[in-house]
């Protein structure tokens, strides 16, 4: 589902990724670790085509780097759902709404968006969360909803570039439950984060990057 | 069609979230736009007192000494047949000398012993006025004519009012077009500060999956609102405008100026249409 072909990107002042070549599989849960600064954002911003490889390929959902057009990012992304370490809420709007973003762009109907929202919102525990503002919530429950947002639209992988960075440990560690949750259920997740404890004892597949070489690790 | 009512919410919302800067732009376009509207209304106003002019004024056809008021008749019957001529009343030898009597108090009989004054006719025009080019044919055909002796037309008042007609159309449109720029300066000026202030949402939309007409249509639903709203103002400042110069008109003429709804929709439809090209013109150069 997403394949690395001796991809590169490199920019000034980083050491972006370089010469990356594995493959992930569909509701695999893997987990990327290294530094800060090593080069994982960049790796998911390579899966979301946000940064396009200048040398060799990445392939995700049957979308090349070597051939996507800028129109079609916009579709490759509805099949991506992404979650930050600063929730990239939009502060003026509920949390029904921050939801249901992903659903309008793809232009579902009022209802099929109202049915879709309370069920995710529902199955995460913020139904009674649903008309606040973001900065009306926890760190931990805003997480939780860019969580919602990332899966209502039924994507194949969640990309969360370090999820818990800005969580106690307590709602770190319920982040990687919901998270593992979502793996279960089948979809792919990949997980960057350079909080090593918080994951050494888990059964994922790990890739440790450091200077923008990613290798496999057995975690 | 629930995306595309989605869209327009969403541009109607977040004008609704810049309240200060929505109002202020609706504010100095209303302002702005209602010296067009004036412009506009007083243009409309003179082009109908030219085309009264046109219609009113009589074209008088004087004949010989010699002419009976039989003949007479029938060349004027001769002249109603013509295109563009619209009615004609034939004043004879002795209506003129009651019109006379009517006018200097004297009868003519007193003054000299014979009756000098000629037959003549007034003939008038179409009622939808014409051009004086239109006219001058109708008036050297008469003059042509066996038994007249001389054609009377105001050709000279017609033209003065055609004239400043003309030099009014010019500079409400010199001013409407230099206005209707600004506007599209200030739309865009105010959809730019919208972006500036919205780049979360549109980094957060791009995110998600939206496509770029996605992301753009909300702001240029904003720039039509923005500019509709406008217009309205403008047209209700001119309202006020045109009844504050028709109760000082009051006192010096019974001309009144006339309030032309046609004008105010094509304000409005215009006002729309610039500010599409002013917001375009934003979009185009920050989100592409």
């Amino acid at each position: 589902m997403i394949r690395f072909s001796n991809a590169t990107f490199s920019f000034k002042g980083s050491a972006g990724v370089s010469d990356a070549t594995f493959s992930v599989d569909e509701g695999e849960f893997i987990c990327i670790i290294g530094p800060t600064g090593a080069g994982k954002t960049t790796l998911l911003r390579m899966i979301y085509m946000d940064a396009i490889p200048q040398e060799g390929s990445v392939e995700v959902a049957g979308f090349s780097s070597d051939k996507i057009r800028s129109k079609q990012i916009a579709l490759l992304r509805r099949k991506v759902g992404m979650v930050f370490q600063d929730f990239e809420l939009l502060d003026d709007r509920s949390v029904f709404e921050n939801v249901a973003l992903p659903l309008h762009v793809i232009g579902m109907s009022r209802e099929d968006v109202h049915s879709k929202v309370d069920g995710v919102l529902d199955k995460l525990g913020l139904t009674e969360k649903s008309h606040n503002l973001p900065h009306q919530l926890s760190g931990g429950e805003q997480q939780i909803v860019s969580l919602a947002r990332a899966i209502v639209k039924d994507p194949v992988v969640v990309l969360a570039d370090e999820p818990t960075g800005n969580l106690d440990p307590a709602a770190s560690f319920k982040i990687l439950k919901l998270l593992e949750a979502i793996q279960e259920s089948g979809t792919a997740v990949l997980m960057a984060t350079h909080n090593y404890n918080l994951v050494k004892d888990r059964n994922y597949r790990f890739f440790e990057i450091i200077k923008g070489q990613v290798r496999a690790s057995s975690g | 069609m629930d995306k595309f009512i989605y869209l327009l919410m969403e541009g109607y919302r977040s004008l609704w979230r810049a309240k200060l800067s929505t109002f202020s732009s609706i504010a100095t376009i209303g302002v702005t736009l209602s010296f067009v509207g004036f412009g506009a209304m007083a243009t409309s106003n003179l082009a109908r007192l030219a085309n009264e002019s046109r219609t009113d004024y009589a074209i008088e056809v004087f004949f010989t000494q010699l002419t009976t008021d039989s003949e007479a008749q029938e060349i004027m019957n001769e002249i109603k047949s013509m295109d563009r001529v619209r009615e004609g009343v034939l004043i004879t030898k002795q209506e003129a000398a009651e019109i006379f009597q009517k006018e200097f108090g004297e009868n003519i009989y007193d003054l000299l012993d014979d009756n000098p004054l000629p037959t003549s006719c007034k003939i008038k025009l179409e009622e939808s006025g014409l051009e004086p080019a239109e006219i001058e044919p109708v008036v050297k055909a008469i003059e042509a004519m066996d038994k007249v002796e001389k054609v009377s037309y105001p050709a000279k008042a017609i033209t003065l009012i055609e004239s400043y007609f003309q030099g009014m159309l010019s500079v409400v449109a010199l001013i409407s077009m230099a206005i209707l720029m600004g506007t599209t300066v200030l739309v865009s000026n105010t959809i730019r500060l919208t972006i500036f202030s919205r780049k979360d949402l549109i980094r957060i939309l791009k995110l998600v999956g939206a496509t770029d007409r996605f992301v753009k249509i909300p702001f240029i639903v904003e720039g039509i609102i923005v500019g509709i709203a406008g217009g309205v103002l403008s047209s209700l400042l001119t309202y006020l405008f045109i009844r504050t110069a028709n109760s000082f008109l009051m006192l010096f003429t019974p001309y009144q100026l006339i309030w032309d709804w046609r004008v105010i929709i094509l304000l409005i439809l215009v006002v729309a249409l610039f500010s599409i090209l002013g917001s375009r013109k934003a979009v185009k150069k920050l989100l592409t």
